[in-house]
């Protein structure tokens, strides 16, 4: 099972994202966020990330999460919808779980998935981690990086986010 | 809107627009782009009644549409080629999906439906930044990916939207709907002759703005968003209803004034490469486009247009001091004899 752990993980990561795109109430779209958060951190760490593997538990779901589980908590109805409760989100979560099991049994009866590129399964995976630079650990060196050849990055990155936070606000005010 | 912020958001939008142009790394121009997005939305929300909402909200769900198809195709091309950088998308997937990417952003057909209802629902200033600025960062990529472009998918967006800009423009009566409509149609223009010489695209795009401009310009001046309400210029200032006539006119692509010049250029272009059904069709169905200008002018200058007695007098509200108005009609119109300084871009 180890071997196919990752396909394992994204099949799971594939679902809870149905999960949530297929619109019930926040409170249950935060719940799936959750789960497709902490198999999204499985599938990076499998691949040496565990720098960011844990930066997705501790910001995005211990932070942002938190902070949207609040707010929705405290707007929410008084009967919030469920998957099973409304025919449409039912349907919608069906015809994704449809889609995710063709595309399974897809990529496990050919050994490759040619739709927009050629895609097999465990081989590809491999491939995309190129590079082996030995010693350093590929990960925390690209952390660094950033903050010091994608300086500007950081710096537009930051200024997109407070001009976010502006926007919203001056959306949500009102007159 | 409190004046700081409102100044920090239109700089946001300019930064946008500008890290768009300037980037050689395919995350940092979706990154503009999504900024450029972000920080137009409350300045299309400047009034606050439930028509800015929806045309915020349908403006915001087709740009954003936009960019994640943007993203798909950027990282297709990441896959194909190894590299982020912007010289030529290596892959035809991926240069489709680019394409379709940035006609929705655009206004092309077949993904023009949101250009007139969003210009309608917001004020005269907003649609202003939205027709002229807003096409900036789209038509930049579009020139630097322009070797990579599908040639039939181009063309055909091309004619499609001219014909569309032209035929979609004749029932209207309100001003920005119509400006919506002479975008739509000067988009078509603009792309069709990317893939031959985009240099002229970038020419259509700046006088076509100088042009809009000056349009968007002269209808805050007279406070009008509707043709009845313009045909009352001649009562409050009747200089602007000639200036109205030659900007319209300009627009519609007569010389000889300078709206000539990019459809001359982009014709002569075409038929150097010898393609000759095409420029005529498209200089066939600029007409559409020139008979709704047309149509503004005889309510506006030509005629003293009908209306009833109480409303022949327009309520002179203090008059708006309209800064470079009168070089941008200047340059609208008389720039047609500088067209041999077009040997200097080579």
């Amino acid at each position: 099972m180890m071997t196919y752990i990752v396909f394992i993980l994204s099949v799971i990561f594939v679902v809870s994202f149905v999960g949530f795109s297929s619109k019930p109430s926040p409170i249950y779209g935060g719940l799936v966020l959750i789960v497709s958060g902490g198999v999204g951190c499985g599938i990076i760490m499998n691949f040496g990330g565990s720098f960011l593997g844990l930066m997705v538990f501790l910001i995005y779901l211990g932070g942002m999460l938190v902070v949207f589980g609040y707010t929705t908590a405290m707007a929410t109805e008084q009967y919030p919808e469920v998957w099973v409760s409304n025919t449409t989100v039912m349907g919608v979560f069906l015809l994704g779980l449809l889609m995710e099991v063709m595309l399974v049994l897809y990529v496990l009866k050919s050994e490759e998935v040619g739709v927009v590129f050629k895609f097999s399964s465990v081989g590809h995976w491999a491939i995309y981690d190129t590079g082996d630079s030995g010693v350093f650990s590929e990960e925390i060196m690209g952390v660094a990086a950033l903050y010091s050849y994608g300086a500007w990055v950081v710096i537009v990155t930051g200024w997109s986010l407070l001009v976010g936070v502006l926007v919203i606000l001056e959306v949500t005010r009102g007159d | 809107m409190n004046p700081l912020i409102f100044t920090t958001i239109l700089m946001t939008v300019l930064l946008g627009t500008m890290i768009v142009m300037m980037s050689s790394h395919w995350l940092m121009i979706w990154i503009g782009f999504e900024m450029n997005l972000l920080a137009i939305i409350p300045i299309l929300m400047k009034k606050y009644n439930p028509r800015t909402m929806e045309a915020s909200t349908k403006y915001f769900l087709t740009q954003a549409t936009a960019s994640m198809l943007l993203m798909m195709a950027i990282i297709i091309n990441l896959m194909h080629s190894g590299q982020w950088t912007i010289t030529k998308v290596f892959n035809p997937t991926a240069s489709i999906i680019m394409t379709s990417a940035l006609a929705m952003k655009l206004g092309l057909t077949p993904f023009h439906f949101w250009v007139p209802e969003v210009t309608q629902g917001i004020s005269l200033t907003s649609g202003l930044i939205l027709l002229t600025w807003q096409k900036l960062a789209p038509m930049s990529i579009l020139y630097q990916i322009s070797p990579s472009i599908n040639l039939n998918i181009l063309l055909t967006m091309a004619v499609l939207s001219i014909l569309v800009g032209g035929w979609g423009g004749l029932n209207q009566t309100q001003l920005r709907k119509i400006m919506a409509y002479s975008s739509i149609a000067h988009m078509g223009w603009m792309t069709a002759v990317l893939a031959y010489n985009p240099t002229l695209t970038m020419l259509n795009m700046l006088i076509y703005i100088m042009m809009t401009l000056t349009m968007f310009m002269l209808f805050i001046h007279s406070s009008s968003t509707t043709t009845l309400s313009l045909s009352h210029t001649w009562n409050k200032t009747p200089l602007t209803t000639t200036l109205i006539l030659i900007t319209l006119l300009s627009m519609g692509g007569l010389p000889p004034l300078s709206g000539f010049m990019p459809k001359w250029m982009i014709i002569q272009e075409l038929t150097k490469n010898n393609s000759i059904i095409l420029p005529t069709l498209m200089a066939i169905m600029a007409l559409l486009n020139l008979y709704f200008y047309m149509r503004l002018t005889y309510s506006t200058s030509l005629t003293m247009f009908p209306s009833t007695n109480n409303m022949k007098m327009k309520w002179q509200f203090e008059t708006k001091r309209i800064t470079f108005l009168p070089p941008l009609i200047v340059m609208s119109s008389l720039l047609l004899p500088l067209t041999p300084m077009l040997s200097i871009l080579d």
